[in-house]
Formats: structure tokens, sequence, C-alpha cells
């Protein structure tokens, strides 16, 4: 089996774009259909659409997470930089994707207090996944 | 009794989130020892680390897509060095430089031994004594 070493760095920078761009839009979508007016038609509008972009987000965290180990070698946590991502890379990835099951599972029958407590988890998930961007930058800018 | 909706999603979402933890993880493990490589695929030499490393420079371009991957983020991307020193030059053995590449510095350096085998390590070798 032979893979170009550098098709995987471009194939990681390529893909880890979108799990975060989806995580990051889902918490926007979902936190303005929380606070939305009941009967404006957007709420149901910006719940759909956060719906969409977590789900795609936490399969989009699977190409990425592979291509990174490829990447690496079959590195899970390495040193310096490389460590930082990986520390913000890992508890991500677990919270994107636990994330997009509940929202599956739960869709819109979900009570506002436990949508609330989603809310919160994605707000974190998403700021985890924004250390990850940054010390991958690190990585890549500072090589 | 049934579990309201949202705490059986909050198990099935725990279990996934194990699950693809647990399986990145396990796919790491054969990523490690595959010969993904085309530079490890275009070896010819079976010659382990010695000094006696003949530098070709096939090796030190084989040896430069290691370097790229592991090395540059401390030593700079030209190897004149960053967090780590400035790599050209060496003034020590092909073996000791092996050595420590296989077994890195405590509390500076991590050890490259379950990442490169030994014809790696010499194509890294190879691509530090081409350094001028």
């Amino acid at each position: 089996m032979l893979i170009d070493p550098a098709l995987w760095p471009k194939l990681h920078g390529a893909s880890t774009h979108f799990p975060m761009a989806l995580a990051m839009a889902a918490a926007l979508f979902d936190g303005l259909g929380f606070v939305w007016p009941k009967s404006s038609p957007h709420k149901a509008q910006l719940h759909a659409a956060g719906y969409c972009t977590i789900i795609l987000g936490a399969l989009g965290t699977f190409p990425a997470v592979l291509s990174g180990l490829f990447m690496t070698r079959g590195e899970v946590l390495g040193h310096d930089a490389l460590l930082l991502h990986h520390l913000f890379v890992w508890p991500s990835f677990a919270g994107l994707v636990g994330l997009g099951v509940w929202r599956a599972l739960v869709n819109d029958q979900a009570s506002p207090r436990s949508f609330a407590i989603y809310l919160v988890v994605l707000f974190l998930t998403a700021g985890l996944m924004a250390g990850a961007g940054y010390w991958g930058g690190e990585l890549l800018l500072n090589s | 009794m049934k579990l309201p909706l949202e705490i059986r999603a909050l198990g099935g979402a725990v279990l996934a989130a194990l699950l693809s933890l647990g399986s990145a993880w396990m796919a790491a493990i054969p990523i490690k020892t595959m010969p993904t490589f085309s530079a490890v695929s275009t070896f010819t030499s079976s010659a382990g680390v010695s000094s006696e490393i003949v530098i070709s420079p096939e090796l030190a371009e084989q040896g430069h897509q290691f370097y790229d991957m592991s090395c540059s983020h401390c030593h700079g991307d030209d190897a004149h060095g960053d967090e780590g020193p400035d790599l050209h030059n060496l003034s020590i053995s092909n073996a000791r430089i092996a050595a420590t590449i296989k077994k890195g510095i405590k509390g500076e350096m991590p050890t490259f031994a379950k990442k490169y085998d030994a014809r790696q390590i010499s194509a890294l070798v190879a691509y530090l004594r081409s350094l001028r």
C-alpha cells in the first residue's frame, strides 16, 4: 500500500475545517433559535439549520481525525504544540460525535431545559474545536 | 418505568462518543506500523543504522520527508534551529545521531523509536548529513 506522505497534510487541512465551521455554525443557529421568539417561523428554521449542521459536523470529524492520524503516523498525543493540539482534538471529537448523536435521536422533542444543557455543551465543544484549530495552525505556521 | 427520550439519547451519545474515540485510538496502532510511505517502499538497503550509511541523494530525500513530518516544528523548516538546535554540520557520528533520534533526550526531545524503524532513521541521518 503506497501513499504519498505529502497527501495527508493536504487532506487533513482540507477536511479539518468542515467540522470546525459546522460546529460553530450549529452553535450559532441553535443559540439564535433558542432565544428567538416562539411566534416567529424563523425559530423552527434556525433549529433545522442547527440540526443539519451539527450532524454534518459530527460526520465531518471522521475524515479529519483519520487524515490527521495518517499524517502523524498514528501519533495520538505527541509533544509540544502537537500535544496541545491533541488535548483539544480528542475531547472536541468525542463531544461533537456525542452531540450529533444526541441531536439526531432527540431532534425537536427536547425539553427547553435539556436543550439549554445541549447548547452549553455545544458552545464548549465549539470552543474546544477552536482551540484544536489554533494549535493546528501553530504547528503549521511555526514548523 | 420508561426513561425520557433525552436521557436515552444521552446514553446513545455517550456510547457513540466513546466508541468513536476508542476506534480512532485503535486505528492509530496499525497506522503506526503500516508501510504507507512510498519512501519506505523504495528502500533497497537493508542495512541498519551505523556510521557506514551511504549518503545518496535519494536516501537524503527520503529522510527529508520524515524530517518535515516529525522534526521541522522544533528544529525549523530549514533545520537551522527553532526550539531545538541547528542541525547543520553536526560534529557527532552517524551512530550517535541515530541513537539520539531513536532514544530522544530526556526533557528536551521525544523518542522516535516507535515511530521510525532503523532504515527510516538511516534516511533521517542521511538527510541531516546532507545539510551544509
